[in-house]
């Protein structure tokens, strides 16, 4: 009656999980030293990658980052000048409803054809196709028409005077119309454009290759051909860093940060993120409608320590509404400073002498450190004089209309991505009505990021920013915390300087 | 072989009693209140591997809270959890089992269906959605690994009492004018506790484990109450920086489901009336 036994035995299951055990250990010993092979091809390793070839289906900044290689956009926002510059376009000027846009001459897409307004008239197209598949149509939402009157000369019609119109034309880049033309439905598979590179090859999930354009209109570039791959499991990022797979990766954990310093090839870069973190208010809910409340959170809460002992230093602690790199920052402005008894006295004005229950509200997971960053701030408000309870809920219950979109979370910890400029921040969540996620109210708030919006000169909107951002500060219906560090791992001889918006792009990148 | 058998249910029991008394006396064997956070003095070793602070036998965690009082307080969720679901699963799945066993046809038809659309989940993935459901709690965790854990329970009585039922003493107690719910509750349920026990103790094992996973997921409990699941968690960023926040938190499951296992396995080993005719 003896019977056998099926499947895999314990006995011969742990022999088995011994011998991948000491395998796995012994992998990274035997791994090749990390160091860009060749000076020709760059090879990166990228969390984000285009997850397919219709130029328009995404709307997000690593990607636009690939595509940026092939085609270019009219303008673009420069970092260091805090202003736009013309890429195909030579100059533009703003008339009202009218904005009107010259292109450069003489600029010759990869087929040899020269860049045209018709080229861009057909871009915007697809932009605009929703149901082509094109992600960046709201970008165009106010523009009624689209006019060539010659070949270099674009003329978008808006609804009404939009001054922030150059911010919705950044990355959006420019096909050829005839190479679409000939290549009819298979046009996505021959992308052409007017970049420094031109298009190998594609395959979803796997390598996204360009090649050199040798007779780019801006000069040639450094590197001859580019790789990006899409790896979205940190640790198989780094593992491909250090064995000399990628040149280059993103996202380097904060706390691998110091064991790949010490790492003989590979340098560890990061630049400030256009993330700003902070912890917002609902003042619909008690007892955030009082700004004595919100004061006394301001002041109990201490970022910079945050960054400190969490983030083992490498973040950005915010002095103002918004990080010094966005566009409407105030030099001036300072953050509250640390101090839990000035907020128990606020507390006790605002009519909580024995403290106040609070709930915080975070989605574990979706930003580096969440749940560790709100025990902390858990803590430090406690010496404040607040009792808090942490709740963690899923992303999308979190976010979606069950949570901050519905106005029903009423103190959260919240990341926004991609700030350069604060009308975004003060628009989305310090206007009447905009969304429900502060559900803030400030009528002199709502004149000043209506008038920055039909503003087009840069130095006024900043000023205009600058003041809205003073009232903020002092309303408090926030509390700003810090910006986190895009940290890149490099191959040490790789040459490139970081940017801040999450792109990598080689073309001024060199190879030593 | 009779030595073995006492030594696991002894060995198992003492782990287990050790593991109760470290949660109902906590207050007092812990070193320092579970949640105090000394950012200064974050991810400090253990004292005797050289650990600046003499107080934190474990060493301290990234936010400097001690290690030792957090496990010690960790026990009381374990234990709270994984009691609480085995007895309350454990009644219903034992009721649901005993009705549908006695009473058959439609009844049992109903019961056996539901376990089986139950069992169609896989166990942890039902509990991962109804946690995500519920929201972080501890009653919501309780609630959640209850209704994946019930049916083991329910399968294994009815599957008893469909034998039991048929036996004499069950006919005698009917002759004698006994009512359904009397015989069943007086003489057939009784019966079933053997087996019940053993699945009791296993499905402990099991519970502590999930409820561990759970928090690992950050899906367990709020992140102000200490386990040992989100102590794992948190500390697996750690792990080549300071393994002792991943180490002893591991340590404590292992030990503690090794515990309760050998118990099981013991109470098994006595209470099988198969194993216990080969001794």
């Amino acid at each position: 009656m003896t019977k056998k036994k099926a499947g895999i035995s314990r006995r011969d299951f742990l022999k088995t999980s011994a011998a991948l055990g000491a395998g796995a250990m012994l992998g990274p010993a035997i791994a090749r030293d990390a160091f860009a092979a060749s000076r020709d091809r760059i090879t990166i390793y990228h969390s984000s990658v285009a997850d397919s070839l219709h130029p328009y289906r995404h709307s997000s900044s690593p990607i636009y980052g690939n595509w940026q290689h092939i085609m270019e956009p009219l303008v673009e926002y420069d970092y260091k000048r805090k202003d736009y510059v013309g890429i195909l376009a030579e100059s533009w000027e703003y008339q009202g409803k009218r904005w009107v846009f010259h292109l450069k001459k003489g600029i010759k897409f990869h087929n040899g054809a020269t860049l045209t307004s018709k080229d861009v008239a057909f871009s915007i197209d697809r932009m605009r196709d929703e149901k082509g598949g094109s992600l960046q149509a709201p970008n165009f939402k106010d523009v009624t028409e689209v006019q060539t009157p010659d070949d270099q000369t674009v003329i978008f019609v808006t609804k009404q005077p939009l001054a922030v119109f150059l911010d919705r034309l950044e990355n959006r880049f420019i096909l050829s119309k005839a190479a679409a033309d000939k290549h009819g439905d298979q046009m996505d598979q021959n992308p052409i454009g007017t970049g420094p590179y031109k298009y190998v090859s594609y395959q979803r999930g796997g390598n996204f290759v360009f090649t050199r354009n040798d007779d780019y209109w801006g000069g040639k570039a450094d590197i001859k051909e580019v790789v990006f791959r899409k790896v979205t499991e940190d640790a198989a990022r780094l593992a491909a860093l250090e064995s000399g797979q990628a040149d280059l990766i993103n996202n380097v954990p904060v706390h691998e940060v110091a064991r790949l310093q010490r790492h003989p090839r590979v340098n560890v870069e990061r630049i400030e993120g256009l993330r700003m973190f902070f912890l917002a208010f609902n003042v619909a809910h008690k007892p955030f409608d009082n700004k004595l409340v919100r004061q006394a959170v301001n002041y109990s809460v201490d970022g910079p320590a945050i960054i400190k002992n969490i983030f083992d230093g490498i973040g950005y602690s915010i002095n103002g509404p918004v990080g010094s790199n966005v566009l409407g920052a105030d030099p001036k402005l300072k953050r509250y400073p640390y101090d839990p008894q000035k907020a128990k006295e606020l507390l006790a004005q605002a009519g909580y002498p024995n403290g106040c229950d609070v709930q915080l509200y975070y989605s574990a997971g979706r930003y580096p450190k969440d749940t560790e960053v709100c025990q902390v701030v858990a803590a430090q408000m406690v010496k404040g004089g607040f009792r808090v309870e942490l709740i963690s809920q899923e992303w999308a219950i979190f976010w979606e209309t069950t949570g901050v979109n519905g106005g029903k979370l009423p103190f959260y910890y919240i990341g926004r991505g991609s700030l350069t400029d604060a009308d975004t921040l003060y628009d989305q969540y310090f206007r009447t009505g905009t969304t429900k996620r502060s559900n803030f109210s400030n009528p002199e708030i709502d004149k000043l990021v209506e008038e920055q919006q039909k503003t087009p000169d840069m130095k006024k909107r900043t000023a205009i920013l600058q003041q809205a951002g003073k009232i903020i500060m002092e309303e408090a219906p926030f509390v700003p915390l810090y910006n986190l560090a895009d940290i890149y791992g490099v191959a040490k001889n790789v040459n490139w300087k970081l940017r801040p918006d999450e792109k990598v792009l080689v073309w001024d990148m060199k190879i030593r | 072989m009779v030595r073995l058998r006492y030594l696991k249910i002894l060995l198992g029991g003492w782990i287990l009693v050790l593991l109760v008394v470290c949660g109902l006396a906590a207050p007092f064997l812990a070193p320092f209140d579970p949640q105090e956070q000394r950012l200064e003095s974050r991810l400090q070793p253990p004292t005797w591997m050289g650990g600046k602070s003499t107080s934190s036998w474990l060493g301290t965690d990234n936010l400097g809270r001690d290690i030792l009082s957090r496990i010690i307080y960790g026990s009381r969720i374990s234990l709270l959890v994984g009691a609480t679901t085995v007895i309350l699963a454990g009644l219903i799945g034992c009721f649901l089992g005993a009705i549908a066993g006695y009473f058959g046809h439609g009844t049992d038809e109903v019961v056996t269906k539901i376990t089986e659309i139950f069992l169609a989940f896989p166990f942890l993935l039902l509990a991962i959605a109804l946690m995500a459901f519920l929201g972080q709690g501890v009653i919501n965790i309780i609630l959640a690994l209850m209704m994946s854990r019930w049916v083991q329970y329910c399968r294994v009585v009815r599957g008893e009492v469909l034998s039991l039922k048929e036996r004499d003493f069950v006919t005698a107690a009917k002759a004698l004018g006994g009512k359904d719910f009397y015989v069943l509750l007086k003489h057939v349920v009784p019966n079933t506790f053997a087996s019940v026990t053993v699945i009791a103790t296993f499905a402990m094992a099991i519970v502590i484990i999930s409820e561990a996973s759970l928090s690992f997921l950050g899906l367990g409990v709020p992140a102000s109450i200490p386990t040992w699941g989100s102590m794992l968690s948190e500390g697996r960023s750690y792990m080549n920086r300071a393994p002792w926040l991943t180490i002893f938190p591991g340590l404590a499951i292992f030990i503690t489901v090794f515990g309760i296992n050998l118990l099981g396995d013991g109470l098994r080993d006595i209470l099988d009336p198969k194993l216990r005719r080969q001794a």
